[in-house]
């Protein structure tokens, strides 16, 4: 998923996956494992109040595609399993359980048929269970899981990430307009069994229907609310909280659902009753509030980063740093004059100070990055020497930045640019102060380097610049280079490599063709490399990714990895939060009587 | 100080026989005027630190990399080591930062210098395009016909409405566009040269000034209306001067002294358009410093670093307040109500 602005995914991480109902043993009706409302006692409901930082784009699972509006979704719907916060393994979540056939193509997975549907009723101000026309409670089914995918994979639903959902037989022929809708080989077998059919053996399958893009959706309400079934007065939903209210621009509130097994099942569950959401933009304005107490928690603005984390903070323990499986990158658009020789690209890419970006201006405990997959990813080459060699420090098996710079100024000088004369180019990217910032540092670093280039910077609002920068996007609109940052669906390796740079299957957005002169054979290699990793064995597969790295950011040198994202938050002491990519919102525990007696 | 309502009276009312020309009456009035003085040497010094804060005055003539001159440092210099350094940071390399440096330890004295560069130029260019548009058509509106006039007085009226952001963007736009198609017209590269020179912003002062002509053209064409049936132009007419020379010799002499005047009083408002939209982004391409840019890419940290934010504000405040008053000198000394 695109990470909007790297506050944002500061935290808002995203990776991918969560909600796991059942893991833990049912426990008896009554013996609550997590707390109850009525802990608080005359308290009033236990609320967090909480930045969004955005208005979510939307909170229609078939078409979410970002950070915000999946954190959103899977705290207000269920998938057919979720991501363990810890090590992002799929945890059964609808699904109970699930196997694979013997060839591998076949997944069956059994649903538990208790998850009502439920609806916030704004005149009681409760939580009610949806009843069909007989007063039957409705229940979460296969069928309707199989009307979310199939709805997710129609060309009329538009969908930006049906192509995560390509591995299921016929959905891509059906998204491009080549097959038909009901061809998609997901069948409900019954109420409470699911049979999908995938083109190849994929081992993360479990995991890819974790995302909202495969989640059960209502189809009565959808047909009858169109578009704005969305809205706080229509949606239904079944995940641990709902809907209660979105003003959109401005807030948004989600409400404990009573109904949702979660809460008896999952030791984890949290406390929370009412999550009180805010769409501030502004890191500053956002720390503001939450010093004057108006937010439970919050980014770190990156100048109050050495107040925050420094020596006798005077916020004590209250800010958290913990790892974030995405990767801030710049690509080439490499059929752009200016950067369509490796060689250019590869010697701005070394002369990427990443050590002194990290330390000196993020300040936010990042990694440099030397590969585009994070490390927290099956088939992850992060930090391995034999790539990209120049990208690391000397304590890692890599060059450090002296001699990283001196291959460089070889390089340019060989592609005919000595110390950068003749070379003027420009970096795009989405409006935000960090990223200026990073801009500017790396804007300065090309000049240190190669002291005759001509570096221009130019910034665009995030749908604008979105649109400016896709593959098809006209060619005089788009910069040479763009930032952006991507973070894991799911926790493996084809995620990245394949489904984002692959010219056959992934956005492309850096725009390499077989037909390049410079890099064509290279890019035929990576090409068939990253799909052949897909069904290689998984011992097989790590050789392909390693060498489809070296070829994506040194070879090729099609991508600048800058660094790995951490999630830089600070927390009220009453707050007890998780730091996974996703929020979790479900596990959140909050103490009221410190909250209030502030 | 007056009411600056009477300019109309003030050339007719020059007192000839003093033997003095109304132009040294007035700057006799202006050197009485203190606050005018202090404003016309601030903005003499500023004119100096902007053309000669770095080499470039004469690099852009003979090639090569500007060095800085008045400046310690190169704008963009960064040192990363020395992020928000406080102010009279002295570093092991031997730096000196004497009002501390920004979020990439650059240099914020050396960045505020080299502010000037853009606040002066939109001074200059803003007035000049919007003076020379303004009292072109106020005087083509005012000495023409009475249809004529109400026609082209409507049409300023329907400019009035105009949304400036979305001119300004659209031009950017379009000759960015322009030099992406490596345009050969000789007048559009000469445009797009000299907007490169100034980080991006020349196209910026130009909308600016193409927009901000129309309370100029209402004021030359008031004053046009009453000069054209002045008595000295009349005897002029009956010699038998066409239009042409009436203008040139009897109507735009004595019009353009309360023009210029009116001209200054926008200055103030040109710098800080021009900071208002470096603030919200529509400005000078990093790293180019403009005020407006400082302070936008720095307000956050006020707490952490003060002065990042404090000297391009500081700047800002002193030039406009010195053109204001400058300004204020210059219709008083043209005002002859007020003359001893």
């Amino acid at each position: 998923m695109y990470k909007r602005s790297y506050v944002v995914m500061l935290l808002l991480a995203l990776a991918a996956m969560v909600f796991s109902a059942c893991a833990a043993p049912a426990v008896p009706a009554g013996d609550s494992s997590g707390s109850d409302g009525d802990m608080a006692g005359d308290m009033g409901p236990v609320t967090v109040r909480y930045n969004l930082a955005t208005e979510p784009p939307t909170v229609d699972p078939a078409l979410s595609t970002d950070t915000t509006s999946s954190a959103v979704i899977r705290s207000i719907d269920v998938g057919l399993t979720r991501l363990n916060p810890e090590d992002s393994s799929a945890e059964p979540s609808l699904a109970t359980d699930w196997s694979q056939s013997d060839d591998g193509l076949t997944w069956t997975f059994n649903l538990r048929t208790d998850i009502p549907w439920v609806k916030y009723n704004a005149d009681s101000g409760e939580v009610e269970e949806v009843t069909g026309d007989d007063g039957s409670v409705m229940y979460v089914t296969a069928p309707q899981v199989e009307y979310g995918i199939k709805r997710a994979c129609d060309p009329e639903t538009a969908s930006d990430y049906a192509y995560i959902l390509y591995v299921i037989d016929g959905c891509e022929a059906a998204n491009i307009g080549e097959g038909a809708v009901d061809d998609i080989a997901v069948t409900a077998l019954d109420d409470a069994t699911l049979e999908i059919s995938t083109t190849y053996a994929a081992s993360f399958f479990p995991q890819i229907v974790s995302m909202p893009t495969a989640f059960p959706t209502p189809q009565g309400v959808i047909e009858e609310f169109g578009d704005v079934w969305t809205e706080a007065d229509n949606i239904v939903s079944n995940g641990p909280y709902a809907m209660s209210e979105w003003i959109h621009n401005d807030s948004m509130q989600l409400v404990k659902n009573p109904f949702s097994p979660l809460w008896a099942e999952d030791s984890r569950a949290g406390n929370v009753d009412v999550y009180n959401f805010v769409m501030i933009e502004e890191a500053s304005t956002e720390f503001a509030m939450y010093e004057n107490n108006e937010l439970d928690d919050s980014t770190v603005p990156q100048d109050q980063m050495d107040a925050v984390f420094g020596d006798g903070s005077a916020y004590g323990d209250e800010g958290h740093i913990a790892p974030n499986n995405c990767t801030y990158f710049y690509g080439f658009i490499t059929k752009k004059e200016a950067v369509s020789d490796p060689n250019v690209r590869r010697a701005l890419s070394m002369a990427v100070d990443r050590v002194t970006l990290v330390d000196q201006i993020l300040k936010g405990g990042q990694e440099p990055a030397n590969s585009f997959t994070n490390p927290a990813n099956f088939g992850t080459v992060a930090f391995d020497p034999e790539v990209a060699p120049w990208a690391l420090t000397e304590d890692l098996g890599g060059t450090g930045y002296a001699a990283a710079v001196e291959m460089g100024k070889q390089l340019m000088a060989d592609a005919g640019y000595p110390d950068g004369e003749g070379l003027t180019l420009t970096i795009g990217h989405n409006v935000s102060e960090g990223h200026a910032r990073i801009a500017q540092a790396i804007q300065a670093m090309w000049t240190a380097a190669y002291p005759a280039i001509q570096v221009n910077i130019e910034t665009q609002e995030w749908g604008v610049y979105l649109d400016s920068i896709e593959n098809d996007a006209p060619m005089e609109n788009k910069p040479d280079v763009y930032r952006l940052g991507w973070c894991a669906d799911y926790p493996h390796a084809n995620n990245w490599v394949h489904e984002v740079f692959n010219p056959d299957a992934g956005s492309n957005r850096i725009m390499i063709t077989p037909d390049d002169p410079a890099i064509g054979d290279l890019v035929a290699e990576y090409t068939q490399l990253t799909k052949d990793a897909q069904t290689a064995s998984p011992e097989d597969s790590l050789a392909m990714y390693k060498r489809a790295e070296q070829l994506l950011v040194d070879e090729m040198a099609a991508i600048i990895p800058i660094y790995f994202y951490t999630t830089v938050r600070i927390t009220k002491p009453w707050l007890n939060r998780l730091y996974a990519n996703d929020p979790y919102f479900e596990y959140w525990t909050l103490d009221q009587s410190g909250q209030e007696g502030m | 100080m007056a009411a600056g309502t009477t300019t109309a009276e003030m050339t007719s009312a020059a007192p000839v026989t003093r033997r003095r020309t109304p132009t040294g009456d007035a700057i006799r009035q202006l050197r009485k005027n203190k606050m005018a003085v202090v404003g016309l040497i601030v903005i003499l010094i500023m004119i100096f630190i902007a053309l000669f804060v770095d080499t470039s005055l004469f690099t852009f003539f003979t090639g090569g990399k500007a060095q800085p001159l008045i400046a310690p440092y190169h704008y963009a210099e960064v040192d990363f080591l020395h992020a928000n350094a406080p102010p009279l940071t002295r570093t092991e390399e031997g730096k000196f930062y004497i009002l501390g440096t920004d979020y990439l330890g650059r240099d914020n004295l050396s960045r505020t210098l080299y502010g000037s560069r853009i606040s002066l130029s939109v001074a200059i260019v803003a007035a000049t395009v919007s003076l020379i548009v303004g009292l072109i058509y106020g005087m083509i509106s005012g000495y023409g016909s009475a249809v004529r006039d109400n026609f082209m007085m409507r049409v300023v009226d329907f400019l009035y409405g105009f949304p400036l952001i979305i001119f300004i963007i659209l031009m950017q736009v379009y000759f960015k566009a322009l030099s992406a198609t490596d345009d050969t017209n000789p007048f559009v590269a000469w445009l797009i040269r000299i907007d490169d020179a100034m980080g991006g912003i020349f196209l910026v002062f130009v909308a600016i000034g193409l927009l901000n002509w129309l309370g100029m053209a209402r004021i030359a064409r008031g004053q046009t209306l009453s000069f054209k049936r002045k008595e000295f132009v009349e005897a002029s007419r009956s010699v038998g001067s066409n239009d042409g020379r009436i203008i040139r010799k009897h109507i735009l002499p004595n019009i353009l002294g309360p023009c210029i005047v009116a001209e200054t009083l926008a200055i103030p408002g040109y710098i800080l358009l021009e900071s208002f939209l470096s603030f919200i982004g529509l400005g000078a391409n990093p790293p180019t410093p403009s005020w407006g840019i400082m302070i936008s890419e720095t307000y956050q940290a006020m707490r952490v670093a003060p002065m990042n934010v404090f000297a391009p504000a500081v700047a800002l405040t002193l030039t406009t307040l010195a053109f204001n008053f400058l300004g204020d000198g210059l219709r008083d000394a043209f005002d002859p109500r007020l003359a001893d």
